[in-house]
């Protein structure tokens, strides 16, 4: 134990506390709390109910109401626990609110209605999920139609994106032709204008090639990523000449080529730009609210936002979609974050 | 479960291999009549027609469209103004007052993304080089503290501005620990002040990650045997810090800044689902103005909207040249 | 079946020409040896007769047809090449199998003819293995084998042992004679080794700056050289060159020594180290001062440097008792020296 404890904690030279070694572990602990506390407070918060979303102070954990059948009433009643006057307390099912006072019954005599002043009883709780949470947008507010227009959108452009870029990268990285500097100029060019200083003009192309309101019309703009094609063409240049070279004395054709060899020798990079396509392109947010205004095409991002602007917000049901919207990025996370962060580290892409 | 993704890669892999076998055809034609000059065309083409189409093509009409007015987005249908549009943002009766600007809302906007680009540049360099410097240290667990901070930076943008909207509103977990602490709860996004903190804060959070890791990889390729060398000396830590440490760390320094620099001044989506800009005009941002003026208001004007884009455009260009030109020479330094 | 010749080929890159009008015909069934210093253009030769490279001027005929215009693919040759260029994320079956499927070939075909090669080259055992688990020598075996499986009207190979140490490679160069041997299809093969050259080639090409300075076999190689070149690149160590004068039929030496030259003006007199030996007292002798002694025991080599300065090298078998710095005298064989005029080009020794 003192061994493991004595790695855990490995200090600056020697013994005692360097006051270097507190700022370490004050900023690497608050850190995990700051990092995934806030998350971790989502999903909790997710999993109640609106009356106890609406409670000062709130829980950290989620709880549901006790509730029992009791003879003489159709639904169930929540159980209460009732302070007495005299400072005995019993648990009591209510009937109705009224005012500030409570009318209420004892299960086991549930002839004698009884009047409880509200602030004389506390609501009996267990630790419980209020899935309702999650299965009701999805049922009924179409929050199952974006998940799937976000998992269209995000497989499509991703496809996509590995195919065109490749292509792109292949041509530019195997073959020597007139105005390969130029192509590799524009590409280097475009990568200075970001979506969001095209957005007018994108606008109108967009609708002049009849896609408002289309899934391809935000597809579309985004895959021919310049970084992609140029994390692919660095990757290329790496796989030798010979190998293509062997291969036409193989009687392959140039397309057999990029198909057959250089496409499964690229892998570790497709792999990159794959997830981080698939990361880019689910959470993408503007150029989806801008094309997308009809309910029907909105992918998650944008109707989570829709649903969050509204004026009377229903956050429990916000609050659980965040969570669905989160879901496959934290699974990327546990997965692939080795990878992704060797990626950014050799790339340096976002 | 290899079975099953066995399967699946067959159900996905056994079409595709067809596919590339039949466009195969075509291609070998292509390629006896063209050569590899014809081929290399095939290749490019999917890439550059879409790069065309809409990157391209969308770049050349913003200039145009900002010299249009008229709330049609058919070019065609709108009138020719010249350099109206720029001369409605640009212009102000008294520079010293935001209010006599003929399109103050585009100030704002500017103001706000200046300071929050100054304010949040400044956090996000300060905090991701502190947390680099940790994560360098001979730690256990380091790779699992590596993760950590960079959790937040693969959540999409809505989902960072509903969270942190959800734990700063009236009765969000802020608040329950400010009463812990005895203090007064507030309502946080209702205040000016605290709301254009937040947007730096939330954003911040939302991607120091990123920054770390760039940081992280450049003290990592720093060679130990010049500390090793500086501990002989009997160089006093500070000393190495600023000495050894700092100035080697410079280009990747570089590079995070004018990368932070350029993101800052784009910033939307967080902030748009945090606060919408709000309250007032207090976190209102250049893209949301543009947005906003180019899509959202009734009375739109995709004109000024695409001036002001080509204007925030012009200093990301900048910017860009930049960094471009500093990772040039920070490969440069690579190699020798 | 693999008759191939090359008429005047020429070969610039960016307008500076590398290959200045090449004239060669390789017979069926012979190995010849492209053998030069490293920018010679040996191998750009190789591509262009394989097709991976388009001549700028000239023409390549391969049993007669102008093939000049042919893909790589289509001219029936095979190569191997200088890494082995193995598909990395295929199986030694699916590499040798590759261009085969690519032609449409029957499958039961395919199979019969990675079979054969596997037993000819014993890489049976490694048919479902991926190049990066083989060792250099299994991953050269296979590139042959792709090769061979081709049935190719001739193999090209690009300096196919220089990516395996010493020991293999002069295990592998065997292997390649008798698999020449058997086979009997023409091969070119690639290499700055001379030792491969001279060891392999029914016929070598000695190529300099993208000019064929000598084609002959390995011996007339080293017995009648054409020119300075060649005298000096073949043969280990390499031949002694005395610079001197031809007068009246003689030429003198350093040390007084004096060798049958006809004509007259400046030659340059050539004798292989072999051909040099210690002379007896009173003999007539090229005289130097040690600088070095290598003794391998069976033979040793003693560099001199001769009265006039020039540098000179004998091998001389046994050990004899001779020290850095000591003068020595060596004699030689008249009959064993090449004299080559100002041009550097071998005059034909009247005889006698």
């Amino acid at each position: 134990m003192s061994r493991v404890s004595q790695f855990i904690f490995r200090r600056r030279g020697g013994s005692g506390w360097h006051w270097t070694d507190i700022v370490t572990w004050v900023w690497l602990i608050g850190g995990t709390i700051l990092m995934f506390g806030p998350a971790l407070w989502l999903v909790s918060s997710s999993l109640k109910g609106p009356a106890q979303l609406a409670e000062f102070p709130p829980t950290l954990l989620p709880y549901t109401q006790i509730t029992m059948p009791v003879e003489g009433f159709d639904n169930p009643l929540p159980l209460y626990t009732v302070t007495n006057e005299d400072g005995t307390t019993e648990v009591l099912a209510e009937i109705r609110r009224v005012g500030t006072n409570a009318q209420m019954v004892d299960p086991d005599a549930p002839e004698d209605r009884i009047n409880v002043n509200i602030a004389n009883r506390e609501p009996l709780r267990e630790i419980g999920f209020a899935t309702d949470n999650y299965v009701q947008p999805l049922v009924t507010n179409d929050f199952l139609r974006f998940l799937w227009n976000s998992v269209f959108v995000t497989t499509m452009a991703t496809l996509i994106t590995l195919l065109t870029n490749s292509m792109a990268a292949f041509a530019l990285s195997k073959y020597d032709f007139r105005g390969r500097d130029a192509v590799m100029l524009i590409i280097v060019g475009t990568l200075m204008v970001p979506l969001s200083v095209i957005l007018v003009p994108l606008y109108s192309v967009v609708s002049a090639t009849g896609l408002l309101n289309s899934l391809w019309g935000v597809i579309l703009p985004t895959v021919a990523t310049p970084t992609g094609v140029f994390l692919l063409r660095q990757y290329m240049l790496t796989i030798p000449d010979e190998l293509l070279e062997a291969a036409r004395m193989d009687h392959a054709s140039e397309w057999q080529i990029y198909w057959r060899i250089v496409l499964p020798l690229a892998a570790p990079a497709l792999a990159v730009l794959a997830i981080f396509s698939v990361v880019w392109r689910w959470n993408d947010f503007l150029w989806p609210l801008i094309v997308l205004s009809q309910r029907e095409t909105y992918t998650l991002q944008v109707g989570l936002n829709t649903y969050a602007g509204e004026l009377n917000v229903q956050w429990h049901y916000i609050l659980a979609m965040t969570v669905v919207t989160m879901i496959p990025v934290v699974i990327v996370f546990i997965f692939l974050q080795r990878f992704i962060t060797t990626g950014i580290a050799g790339a340096g892409i976002k | 479960m290899a079975a099953i993704s066995k399967s699946l890669g067959t159900v996905v892999t056994v079409p595709l291999a067809w596919l590339a076998r039949i466009i195969d055809y075509p291609l070998r034609w292509w390629q006896i009549r063209t050569g590899q000059g014809g081929m290399a065309a095939v290749f490019l083409f999917p890439n550059l027609a879409i790069f065309g189409v809409f990157v391209i093509v969308p770049l050349v009409l913003n200039f145009l469209y900002s010299t249009t007015s008229g709330t049609d987005i058919f070019l065609p249908d709108r009138t020719f103004v010249g350099l109206d549009q720029y001369q409605r943002l640009l212009s102000c009766d008294d520079y010293t007052r935001r209010i006599t600007c003929r399109e103050d809302q585009f100030w704002t906007a500017a103001g706000n993304t200046l300071a929050f680009v100054i304010f949040q540049v400044a956090t996000m360099v300060a905090v991701s080089l502190i947390t680099a410097l940790i994560l360098n240290r001979n730690i256990a667990g380091r790779g699992f503290f590596r993760a950590v901070f960079f959790f937040p930076v693969l959540l999409s943008p809505v989902v960072v501005g509903l969270i942190w909207r959800w734990i700063l509103q009236r009765q969000g977990l802020l608040n329950l620990i400010m009463v812990n602490l005895g203090m007064e709860p507030e309502v946080w996004l209702n205040d000016r002040a605290y709301a254009f903190t937040a947007t730096i804060g939330v954003s911040v959070w939302a991607h120091m990650g990123f920054y770390t890791l760039i940081l992280l990889a450049g003290l990592q390729a720093i060679p130990k045997d010049l500390y090793e060398a500086a501990d002989m000396d009997g160089t006093p830590p500070a000393r190495v810090f600023w000495r050894i440490t700092l100035p080697l760390l410079g280009p990747n320094l570089a590079v995070v800044l004018v990368l932070a620099l350029i993101k800052g001044v784009q910033i939307f989506d967080e902030v748009y689902v945090l606060t919408g800009g709000g309250p007032g005009t207090s976190t209102l941002y250049l893209t949301q103005y543009i947005y906003e003026v180019g899509f959202a208001s009734i009375l739109r004007n995709p004109g000024l909207a695409a001036a002001a884009s080509i204007l925030m455009g012009l200093v990301l260009v900048v910017l860009t040249l930049i960094q471009l030109w500093l990772s040039g020479r920070k490969e440069k330094a690579g190699k020798r | 079946m693999g008759r191939i010749a090359l008429k005047d080929i020429r070969k610039s890159f960016g307008g500076v020409e590398v290959i200045h009008g090449i004239d060669l015909d390789v017979e069926e069934g012979e190995l010849v040896v492209f053998v030069g210093p490293s920018g010679c253009g040996k191998s750009t030769l190789l591509r262009l007769i394989a097709g991976l490279d388009r001549p700028t001027s000239g023409a390549i005929e391969i049993d007669g047809k102008d093939v000049t215009r042919v893909n790589a693919a289509d001219r029936g040759l095979a190569m191997v090449f200088q890494s082995y260029a193995l598909y990395p994320h295929m199986t030694v079956r699916q590499n040798l199998s590759f261009g085969l499927e690519n032609t449409r070939m029957a499958k039961t075909e395919i199979t019969a003819r990675i079979d054969d090669a596997g037993r000819m080259l014993e890489i049976g055992e490694l048919m479902e293995r991926r190049p990066t688990q083989l060792s250099g020598g299994q991953r050269q075996r296979v590139a042959i084998g792709r090769a061979i499986v081709r049935e190719p009207s001739a193999f090209l190979l690009d300096e196919p042992l220089s990516n395996l140490d010493a020991e293999l490679r002069v295990t592998m160069r065997a292997e390649l004679a008798q698999l020449h041997d058997r086979l009997k299809t023409t091969m070119i093969y690639v290499t700055h080794d001379q030792v491969e050259a001279m060891t392999l080639a029914d016929r070598i090409v000695v190529l300099r700056k993208g000019v064929i300075e000598q084609v002959d076999t390995p011996l007339g190689l080293y017995n009648t050289p054409a020119n300075l070149f060649v005298a000096g690149f073949i043969g280990a160590p390499n031949m002694n060159f005395f610079e001197t004068t031809a007068q009246g039929g003689h030429a003198e030496l350093p040390g007084g020594l004096t060798v049958k030259a006809p004509g007259d003006g400046k030659i340059t007199v050539g004798i292989r180290p072999q051909h040099l030996r210690l002379a007896d007292d009173g003999e007539e002798a090229l005289e130097g001062i040690v600088t070095l002694v290598e003794a391998l025991g069976a033979e040793t080599v003693v560099h001199a440097r001769a009265v006039d300065g020039t540098g000179m090298v004998t091998v001389l078998s046994g050990q004899p008792g001779l020290h850095i710095g000591e003068p020595v005298r060596v004699a030689l064989d008249h009959a064993q020296i090449h004299l080559f005029d100002a041009d550097g080009q071998r005059i034909i020794p009247a005889s006698g």
